[in-house]
């Protein structure tokens, strides 16, 4: 079948190059490159930087509770908050964090379901990154409320007034559905750990090491029960979580879909949330790799295939949502409501004009440069570019959530809002925490999910022969190892 | 100063009783011991004059003197102490209302107090007062507030020292020595005016005691001109008023007499009535308004004429020349002859005043041309004169007596000042420090006084400057009397015991005449008693009675008919030419301010946080002018991030100069500005700190109402103004809907097919619906053709449902508390714009979108159709304001009733509570809400549990356990001089509210929400003159129903089948 001509094969393998798969795990590493390489992150001591970028962050994050502690101990007026605008910066963050904290579950439960096996580099941290931006989504709906020390009403705990819950209201179904993706995101992702947690248990060198892994272990051997075990739960988990990705943020997008506001009364709402909670998150799990990866050399782990990947679903689910921006003006003309043919010619041409098309920019036009496949290769343009979505789906709520309401039915009540600093601290000390929060997972779990990787490794495969990749071909230009 | 329980003297000729041997002997010992009784106690009252133990005793006392000497005729003893048996009738926690009166300058606003266990909570107007029909306004309302100021000083000073009565005492026989020698010449006294008999009466046994004496009255914002005019026309003694109650052609030249002309409360009933508008051919009064700025008479009117306030006598002269070429008389020809012959003020449309004319002429003797008081006397004996040539004397403008002899003016007292004859100057009332004319220099003469005294409730910049300081009553704390606006004689009946033991100017005036401090009514009865010519047991039934309803009605009222020809002439003849007003050289006016009046509410926060019926200012007072004005002299105004940034400009007038900044008001007459009045006054007090800019500074003798060459210069700077308001236009909304009287005459139901409601398919809706099977339905109608956006029911609910005030600062933020606010929307073209007013409170949807949103199920619905608030369950997501469509839920974004305004943004750190004092106005029927608490109207929620507690408690064994039709009043409604809101029960059939329910005029604000309010409008009716030169005779869209209206909302194609 293969020719014995030098020329001939050389050209064949130079097509090959264009039509085969990039490998998963470049320059053929090792197994046990894989571990090493990994847990050295957190075995090794912590390099400079990252003690500088932990306490820099660390401050930062503090602010978080300062501005809370003032807050709760002031009134929610030190918001900028008024009337007509009684949602703000509080609930445009949270939705922010939630939509970001969409990526983790879509990559781990969505892709590992669809058999894509190029999540398994990216899976660990994007989770690890829900976790913490749905801790920070949290902190908003939390406080913003008047009276936080009745949060409690929110939870069905029968009590001796029985009083419930009203059922009919989307913040509550808000409240169950952030806290159940919160559980089972937290639950995911630990089981995905307990496998690495015992690699590092067993590489630990000192005793207290070896007692922390130890106990996050669980007792983990790595038999054939406890991986048959494994690998039904993770299924198990996955498929519970799939539908969470596409509930939680059309239960958030219901806030506003089951209001009379108009520019909130849409139907499009739950799709285009998530289609914009995915892209956001995307462009957050880039933001975060690219220099991660850099930072502690895992470029044979996460590619350049990764991060095309992953720019591809970008520049997808940014068009989605700006279909969806044009599809809201095309209904609120073809509605023939004036209030909400007002709602939209505010949004773009009202006070608030330029955060409308902030928004544009950054969530319909800048994305659009991901067509090009240098834009796409480049990890130093990917990570300008997924700057734009970062900010562009900040400003997208913004610009729901206050132009909406800052001008709705009665003239006489329109109102104007601007932050306060206290708004914009507490939303930077977010960011604090949340930066903090992952540069301490990275120190001291192990960022990259090892044994996954290694399944999607060429050795991983039973028809492994060396030179040839899991679809048989010859692809490596690697130095042929003699068969066995 | 130590204060000492004051045991009753013992009677002289009885046995004398002693404690103790110590007692007895009087020894140092026993008087310290008896000092020192109550150690804790006393210590207590030196620290906190209204502890819990002081606010008992002065509780007791309000109650004793509640009940005792029938309706409340205070105890005749010294000494009050609470009650160790409590009387039979009494039911704590009942409230008790009491009648009374506020006195104004032009007559007292009867009023009923109403008080919970010895305090008052709230004033009502008193219903059985034909003036006022149980109607009030926002400074009735207010009012009370006044009373628990806890700026109010406590002390009598002398020289700024706290000083003693007894030192007072001698100085009262000092002044009446040195005013005996002198038969008085040394003595002046300077007055505000409060139309009261007895001070009448006292002040003319002052004048006998000492002939030679100085009685001076002075107002700033009733100069008296009137008078003059009334004098000449009727002869003196004499004064008119507007009696509205038949006039179906009011012309109304520079007079605001539904806002802040005085009387306004019988004139604005009045006028409302006439206005009142159910089914077709309904007879409709009709207003013609010519003024300065865009006033809210302005915005009732059906043809409004921009007119400078200096023009109003050429305006009136052209008028008159038109009604006599139709109906003249003797009187009218006489006044026009004698008067010089101006021409026809720049830019008026002469069509205009003839037409206008004729439709006075035709409707003479229910027609009526009113003139602002403050104008010159010679216009309004020419506006006397035109009324009398239109049959209005007598009918719709009525003649009656003065209530107050002529005094000096400050002029004449001022003149003596100067002079040096005055030793000692007492000043009763008032601020001339801050208010007088400034060539007067009024400071200067004052402190060239040797001896000057100043009696008031609030201590203000007179005070100050004052050698001494006498600590005033409000009117809720002593017994008086007044006269009200129709001549009826009302008693002010105090409701408590003076708060910071202060003397009312009648029993000052009492001590100054030489008799002992009056025991209770004694003082007031005896007026009475002059009055009515009675003695013994009728006098003291008519004196029960008095007390009891409040009044005694106007015994007589001039019988003139007509008005003296020449003398009017003579005054006409002194009409003024006014000099074309320019940029350079602008017609300034000073206005009184709708809020502070002349400035003495100025500290009262609730009238601070009022916003301004046309401006919606709170907070501040502006220089206001045209658009036209303003571009002339490059003056802006913005809209910043919610918050009216104003330019400040120096204002200069004869070398006095004024900075102040400038808002645009829609409407106002060109090259002429108004300056409100009333601001600028840091010293009154913690609200009033900060608050607007000093207009009477340009103020002076011969400029006290026009000021023409004011000069305004740009500063450069700039002033942020909070405005509860700041979008001025509907957007095409169908949120006001007006139709023309021919129009609804035509078609009734002409409401639904204005805007979007023509087009709605039948709403469904997609929840069940809570079921409403209570015993009641609770609903409301405001009619628009009425309500003239006077605002009165917003004080009116702040003060029943505990609102706190949030500050200028917040209020700039958008974070105002009011539970009724009044829209304020201007229609028509931009220069010669109109205005419509509608009131918005919570609208109790059947459909509640606040409802369904809110997670802890803080905000449901009742059986009676109420959507209640459960403030204890409100966590405060804020959610339900949001889905509000009518954006009238409001948060408490800070601690309101904890924090100082000031102090907001310290949180914990800011030292918690409120004044005692301000504690003791709060309505105890209504939670006070803490912050993080949304809150909305509640449709006065606890006065219908009062009233349903009171029929059952009637009814007793009876079935008969429903309220009575009509006896139940939301506090809007109640005070609404307008009657336009009008609130009860559905399943009543004998209830208004259901009648105007279902009137075809009657729709919902928002239908396409199928938000079912309960709270509906009747649309707005005005009656234009056809024959008018450029009249907007229709009101409706101009197109056919069955034409497309694809222009206004895009649905055009798909609705042609209806």
């Amino acid at each position: 079948m293969r020719a014995d001509n030098p020329a001939s094969h050389a050209a064949f393998a130079k097509a090959a190059e264009y039509i085969d798969r990039k490998p998963l795990v470049s320059n053929r590493r090792s197994l046990s490159w894989i571990t090493d390489h990994v847990c050295r992150i957190v075995e090794q001591p912590a390099p400079l930087w990252w003690w500088i970028a932990t306490v820099c962050f660390g401050a930062v994050a503090a602010l978080t509770p300062a501005m809370l502690t003032y807050l709760v101990a002031t009134g929610v007026g030190v918001w900028g908050l008024n009337v007509p605008v009684c949602w703000a910066w509080d609930i445009t963050n949270f939705v922010f964090w939630i939509g970001i904290g969409h990526a983790g579950t879509l990559i781990s439960a969505i892709l590992f379901l669809t058999r894509q096996k190029w999540r398994t580099s990216i899976n660990r941290s994007a989770e690890a990154m829900t976790i913490f931006a749905v801790i920070c989504a949290g902190i908003f709906p939390a406080f913003h409320v008047g009276r936080i020390w009745f949060a409690w009403f929110l939870f069905p705990i029968p009590n001796a007034n029985a009083i419930w819950q009203n059922f009919r209201s989307p913040l509550l179904w808000d409240v169950f559905a952030v806290s159940t993706y919160f559980t089972v995101s937290l639950i995911f992702w630990y089981l995905g750990l307990i496998p690495d947690l015992a690699s590092l248990r067993d590489r630990a060198t000192t005793r207290l090491r070896q007692m922390i892994y130890g106990i996050l272990a669980m007792g983990w051997r790595g038999s054939n029960r406890q991986w048959t075990h494994y690998e039904k739960a993770y299924l198990i988990l996955a498929g519970i979580s799939t539908p969470l990705v596409l509930s939680v943020h059309s239960v958030v997008s219901f806030d506003f879909a089951t209001s009379i506001v108009p520019g909130w009364h849409t139907t499009i709402f739950p799709p285009y949330f998530v289609a914009g909670a995915i892209f956001g998150g995307f462009a957050m799990v880039l933001t975060l790799l690219i220099p991660f990866r850099e930072l502690y050399g895992l470029h044979d782990l996460v590619t350049d295939k990764h991060i095309d990947n992953m720019c591809k679903i970008t520049l997808l689910t940014g068009s989605l949502v700006g279909y969806a921006y044009s599809m809201e003006f095309f209904i609120a003309w073809y509605s023939g409501n004036p209030y909400e043919i007002y709602a939209f010619m505010n949004r773009a041409f009202g006070p608030y004009w330029w955060a409308y098309w902030a928004m544009i920019t950054c969530n319909v036009i800048a994305p659009q440069l991901f067509w090009f496949k240098y834009c796409r290769q480049n990890p130093w343009v990917v990570l300008a570019l997924v700057m734009f979505p970062n900010t562009g789906m900040w400003f997208e709520r913004f610009v729901i959530i206050v132009t909406s309401i800052h001008r709705d039915f009665l003239p006489s009540s329109w109102g104007y809002f601007s932050p306060t600093w206290v708004d914009i601290t507490l939303f930077i000390g977010t960011i604090g925490l949340f930066v903090f929060l992952f540069l301490l997972f990275v120190r001291f779990l192990p960022m990259i999910t090892i044994f996954e990787v290694k399944n999607v490794t060429p050795e991983a495969d039973p028809h492994h022969h060396g030179e040839h990749d899991s679809q048989g071909h010859a692809s490596h230009p690697a130095p042929a190892k003699a068969h066995a | 100063m130590k204060r000492v329980l004051q045991h009753p003297p013992a009677p002289a000729h009885g046995r004398t009783y002693w404690r103790s041997l110590g007692e007895y002997a009087k020894t140092p010992d026993f008087e310290e011991w008896l000092h020192r009784e109550f150690p804790a106690g006393a210590a207590e009252w030196e620290q906190d004059p209204l502890s819990r133990r002081n606010f008992l005793r002065l509780m007791g006392a309000s109650l004793a003197l509640a009940g005792l000497g029938l309706g409340g005729c205070r105890r005749p003893e010294a000494h009050l102490v609470p009650f160790t048996q409590s009387p039979e009738w009494l039911i704590s926690g009942k409230t008790m209302s009491f009648a009374t009166a506020q006195p104004r300058r032009r007559g007292a606003v009867p009023l009923l107090a109403t008080t919970f266990d010895g305090r008052p909570i709230k004033m009502e107007g008193n219903p059985l007062h034909p003036f006022s029909e149980g109607k009030s306004d926002n400074h009735a309302q207010a009012s009370i507030l006044d009373l628990y100021d806890p700026a109010r000083r406590r002390h009598l000073t002398f020289q700024g020292k706290k000083a003693d009565t007894s030192q007072l005492e001698a100085e009262i026989k000092r002044v009446r020595a040195e005013a005996s020698a002198s038969s008085g010449a040394t003595l002046a006294v300077l007055a505000d005016e409060t139309c009261s008999p007895t001070r009448e009466r006292l002040r003319a046994e002052l004048l006998r005691q000492f002939p030679q004496a100085t009685w001076a009255v002075y107002e700033p914002l009733a100069p008296g001109y009137d008078a003059e005019a009334s004098t000449a026309a009727f002869g003196p003694g004499t004064q008119f008023r507007a009696n509205l109650a038949n006039a179906s052609t009011i012309l109304a030249a520079d007079c605001d007499f539904l806002g802040s002309e005085d009387g306004d409360l019988a004139d604005t009933r009045n006028f409302a009535a006439g206005r009142r508008i159910r089914k077709p051919g309904d007879k409709v009064n009709r207003l013609y308004v010519a003024e300065p700025r865009f006033s809210i008479t302005g915005s009732m009117a059906d043809h409004r004429l921009r007119l400078r306030a200096g023009e109003v006598g050429a305006f009136l002269l052209e008028l008159g020349r038109q009604i006599r070429s139709l109906r003249g008389n003797a009187e009218l020809n006489a006044a026009l002859s004698s008067a010089p012959d101006l021409p026809l003020p720049h830019g008026v449309d002469a069509a205009w005043i003839r037409e206008c004319a004729a439709d006075l002429v035709t409707n003479a003797g229910r027609s009526v041309v009113l003139v602002g008081r403050r104008q010159p006397a010679s216009v309004q004996a020419l506006a006397l004169a035109i009324n009398s040539a239109l049959g209005a004397i007598g009918n719709t403008l009525v003649v009656q007596p003065a209530f107050s002899a002529p005094a000096a003016s400050i002029r004449d007292l001022a003149a003596r000042l100067q002079a040096g004859a005055i030793k000692s100057l007492i000043i009763l009332g008032g601020n001339p420090i801050y208010n007088a004319p400034t060539d007067l220099s009024f400071e200067n003469l004052l402190a060239s006084v040797p001896s000057s005294l100043h009696l008031s409730a609030q201590p203000n910049a007179t005070s100050a400057k004052s050698s001494w300081f006498v600590p005033g009553t409000h009117y809720l704390e002593a017994w008086g009397d007044a006269l009200s606006g129709d001549g009826s004689y009302v008693s002010i009946q105090p409701t408590i015991q003076p708060l910071w033991a202060g003397e009312s100017q009648l029993e000052f005036l009492c001590r100054l005449t030489g008799q002992a401090k009056p025991i209770g009514p004694a003082l007031i009865k005896e007026t009475f008693a002059a009055r009515t010519n009675q003695s013994g047991q009728k006098l003291e039934d008519a004196w029960n009675n008095l007390v009891r309803e409040g009044f005694v009605p106007a015994s007589s009222t001039s019988a003139a008919k007509s008005v003296n020809g020449a003398a009017v002439a003579a005054l006409a003849a002194k009409i003024g030419d006014t000099a074309e007003a320019s940029a350079g050289a602008l017609e300034g006016v000073f206005v009184s301010s709708p809020a502070m009046d002349d400035g003495r509410y100025l500290n009262n926060g609730w009238l601070q946080e009022w916003p301004d019926p046309m401006t919606k200012l709170t907070w501040d007072n502006a220089i206001l002018l045209s658009s036209t004005t303003a571009k002339a002299l490059g003056l802006r105004n913005e809209i910043v991030k919610g918050i009216l940034v104003a330019d400040v400009v120096r204002a200069t007038l004869a070398g006095q100069t004024v900075e102040a900044p400038v808002v645009i008001a829609p409407g106002h007459v060109d090259f002429a500005v108004s300056l409100p009045l009333g601001y600028g006054q840091d010293e009154l007090g913690p609200v009033a700190k900060g608050s607007g800019f000093n207009a009477y500074r340009l103020r002076r003798t011969d400029a006290d109402y026009l000021a023409p060459g004011l000069k305004l210069e740009k500063t450069g700077r700039t002033r942020q103004l909070a405005v509860t308001q700041e979008h001025q236009v509907m957007e095409g909304r169908d949120l006001v809907r007006e139709a023309a009287v021919a129009e609804f005459n035509e078609d009734p139901g002409w409401v639904k097919k204005v805007g979007m409601d023509a087009h709605i398919p039948p709403n469904q809706s997609f929840y069940k619906s809570p079921k409403l099977d209570g015993e009641y339905q609770w609903a409301m109608v405001i009619d628009l053709s009425t309500c003239t956006g006077c605002n009165a029911c917003v004080t009116a609910c702040t003060a029943e449902n505990n609102i706190p005030i949030v500050g200028k600062d917040q209020v700039m933020k958008g974070r105002e508390m009011h539970w009724i606010r009044v829209d304020r929307y201007y229609t028509g073209e931009p220069e010669e714009p109109e205005a419509v007013a509608q009131p918005v409170a919570c609208m109790q949807c059947e459909n509640a979108p606040c409802e369904t949103v809110c997670p802890v199920n803080a905000t449901v619905h009742n059986e009676e159709g109420l959507n209640v608030m459960a403030y204890n369950r409100c966590i405060g997501t804020r959610y339900c304001a949001n889905n509000c469509p009518y954006k009238v839920r409001r948060f408490n974004f800070f601690d309101y009733n904890q924090r100082a305004l000031d102090k907001l943004y310290w949180g914990p750190v800011a030292p918690k509570g409120t004044e005692e004092t301000i504690k003791l106005q709060k309505n105890p029927n209504v939670t006070v809400r803490m912050r993080g608490v949304m809150e909305k109207c509640t449709f006065c929620v606890q006065r219908i549990e009062e009233a349903k507690i009171s029929a059952r408690v009637k009814a007793r064994d009876s079935a008969n356990i429903r309220i009575p039709a009509g006896s139940l009043k939301t506090a809007c409604q109640q005070a609404c001089p307008a009657d336009a809101i009008v609130f009860g029960d559905l399943k009543n059939e004998k209830e208004q509210v259901g009648q105007l329910r279902n009137l075809p005029q009657n729709y919902s604000l928002l239908e396409y929400l199928n938000v079912r309010p309960r709270l509906t409008y009747l649309g707005r009716v005005r009656n234009p003159n056809p024959a008018m030169p450029g009249a907007r005779t229709s009101y409706l869209p101009s197109h056919g129903h069955g034409e497309s209206h694809g222009s206004e909302n895009g649905r055009g194609k798909t609705e042609g089948g209806h």
